[in-house]
């Protein structure tokens, strides 16, 4: 490759990661915690604490959602609880907009699934920042830029992708050790990252990409091949004819059955679907998620009146389109394997997380003024905007985590307690890195967030301990969990904060990371 | 940089789309059983043109040859749906 080319693709791959990095250390660090999200929504509400419904028959909820709201048996869901610890709970569509219940809740529903869920909140934050529509389209813009970061950054290291791959070299040269510890995690976790950049940008940007491929090149015929392409249940007209249902428990096993006999191990439903019920024409699909396959989630189309399978789109029974939207979902959350594969996700996301942080470090120190104390103007803002938002991030999620915690003794609404304690801590976080010597803010600031995250999970761990002592069942085992990957959170953290502190005092003073730099 | 930035954002998003279709459209009966792993070949194709705008030695040369493709690509896709 000629050299101006090459340099071309070094200007490409730093811009674009500039422009995106902020964004996409947001998603990395929330996403990754996001994989575990039942077990924070778990750690927010233990069967223990509170458990209101959780114990209803799914066809008493059903029976007295339909009485209750019969103009919506037309077309209503429910969604099922990923354990036996917690509530189903109805969703459909009413004159003024999306209602959910449980079953004590049906006289008066939420216009809301579940306010105050903090893994939905977390995942809110990895999807759009928490800003609904517009962040996501953000969110979008930062995958596509993040794929042109990817390609620039593996064409700029090719000739020297192999000898490279494995060196780490530890000595003076601060700024090589870190420029090796950015390639080998870019190039080891290239494929997840290419698979991130391409599922991210899709998810985020599906709505305005269908409209403009529609518009382009497919003569305003895609919106009825893509409603084709993904239909896995017949539209069955009303026939206006009354019929007794089947129950959903009946329904389910008739469901598993079929979906047993796909090629796939396991078919846990997860949600369930019900058109014109109460008609002889009634059709229920069931939706649930099976192991050891990559197209995780499949569908089964039953009769509500006699129980007949209509059509399954299961493991080897998936279509080709089918098949590919739901491996694109598994290969994005990870879903495809079990424990082992989340925690590599969650490695992966936190390694990803570092990427975009050590890319902005890369980007401070090429700019570095060896001889002068004092640093470029544009190296001290950046690396101000890095501190505040990458450390703000961190320390406002664990400042999520506190809130959501306390709420369970103060009278407050937790959706908005959450909402403040991440906001608020990101904007302290951001206007402390202004404000306080560049060296002195990162030491603070890492130090903070390590305290406060090992204070959450210490003070969840006192408040459940008689409960592990007395009954060790599978959610006491995944609230520990979360508990103690807090605690090893808080150990890199505050092991960060003693290496930037080290920094500071021994390294060159001559850096926006000494502590000599009192600007 | 700026000219062959935005001829890779701008003529590169209907390129892609329109070779996604020609490629549906060969595979018979519009492509429709593949249309989902269609879509999700569209941004790495995009993210290619982006890439490969970059290559060229001008950013005339760059609009240039991404017009003329695109130009092909779409008569292409006139002549396969109205040639039938």
């Amino acid at each position: 490759m000629k050299a101006v080319t090459l340099r071309t693709f070094q200007t490409v791959h730093t811009w674009a990661g500039l422009i995106a990095g902020f964004a996409l250390f947001v998603a990395f660090y929330a996403g990754a915690l996001t994989v575990f999200h039942d077990a924070i929504a778990t750690w927010q509400n233990p069967p223990w604490r509170s458990a209101p419904d959780a114990h209803v028959p799914l066809s008493a909820l059903v029976d007295r959602f339909v009485t209750l709201h019969p103009k919506a048996r037309d077309d209503f869901g429910v969604v099922l609880p990923s354990d036996g610890a917690h509530a189903a709970y109805v969703f459909w569509l009413s004159d003024q907009g999306s209602r959910y219940a449980s079953y004590s809740q049906l006289a008066a529903p939420r216009d809301e699934s579940d306010p105050g869920n903090l893994a939905d909140f977390v995942y809110a934050l990895h999807d759009s920042l928490g800003w609904p529509t517009v962040g996501l389209y953000i969110m979008g813009i930062a995958s596509v830029l993040y794929g042109l970061a990817l390609v620039s950054g593996v064409l700029i290291h090719l000739p020297h992708l192999v000898s490279d791959l494995f060196a780490m070299r530890v000595g003076r040269n601060l700024k090589r050790l870190w420029q090796d510890a950015h390639n080998a995690i870019g190039v080891v976790s290239l494929p997840f990252h290419i698979i991130f950049a391409v599922t991210g940008a899709l998810f985020c940007l599906f709505t305005p990409t269908l409209a403009a491929l529609n518009w382009t090149a497919f003569d305003g015929k895609l919106y009825g091949q893509f409603a084709q392409a993904v239909a896995t249940a017949p539209t069955l007209p009303a026939s206006g004819v009354q019929a007794i249902m089947q129950t959903p428990q009946a329904l389910i096993a008739r469901a598993r059955q079929a979906a047993l006999a796909s090629d796939v191990t396991t078919f846990d439903p997860d949600y369930m679907h019900f058109v014109n019920y109460g008609d002889r024409n009634a059709v229920v699909q069931v939706r649930g998620k099976s192991l050891h396959t990559l197209a995780t989630y499949g569908d089964v189309a039953l009769a509500g009146a006699d129980g007949r399978v209509l059509s399954t789109y299961v493991g080897s029974k998936h279509s080709i389109n089918t098949g590919s939207n739901w491996a694109m979902y598994g290969l994005h959350f990870g879903t495809y394997g079990g424990t082992a594969l989340r925690w590599l996700y969650l490695g992966l996301g936190l390694a990803g997380a570092f990427l975009f942080y050590s890319g902005n470090v890369l980007w401070i120190e090429s700019r570095r003024k060896r001889r002068h104390l004092d640093q470029p103007r544009r190296t001290r803002v950046m690396a101000r905007v890095t501190i505040g938002v990458c450390i703000g991030t961190c320390l406002g999620i664990s400042g999520a985590f506190a809130a959501v915690w306390l709420s369970a003794y103060v009278d407050v609404a937790v959706g908005i307690a959450q909402r403040v304690a991440f906001y608020g801590l990101l904007c302290a976080a951001l206007a402390y890195a202004f404000t306080r010597p560049i060296a002195q803010a990162a030491v603070h600031l890492l130090g903070a967030t390590a305290a406060l995250t090992a204070l959450v999970a210490c003070a969840d761990l006192a408040r459940n301990a008689a409960t592990f002592a007395a009954d060790f069942s599978q959610p006491a085992y995944t609230v520990l969990g979360v508990d103690l990957t807090g605690l090893a959170l808080a150990w890199i953290f505050a092991r960060l904060a003693i290496a930037t502190m080290r920094r500071a005092r021994h390294g060159d003073p001559n850096s926006v990371w000494s502590a000599h730099v009192s600007i | 940089m700026i000219g062959r930035c935005l001829a890779g954002i701008l003529l590169g998003f209907p390129l892609a789309a329109v070779l996604l279709r020609l490629m549906l459209l060969a595979l018979g009966d519009s492509g429709g059983a593949w249309l989902i792993p269609a879509l999700m070949l569209f941004f790495p194709l995009w993210t290619a043109l982006m890439i490969g705008a970059y290559a060229f030695g001008s950013a005339v040369r760059a609009w240039i040859v991404l017009g003329s493709a695109n130009a092909l690509a779409f008569l292409a896709q006139w002549v396969t749906q109205h040639g039938r």
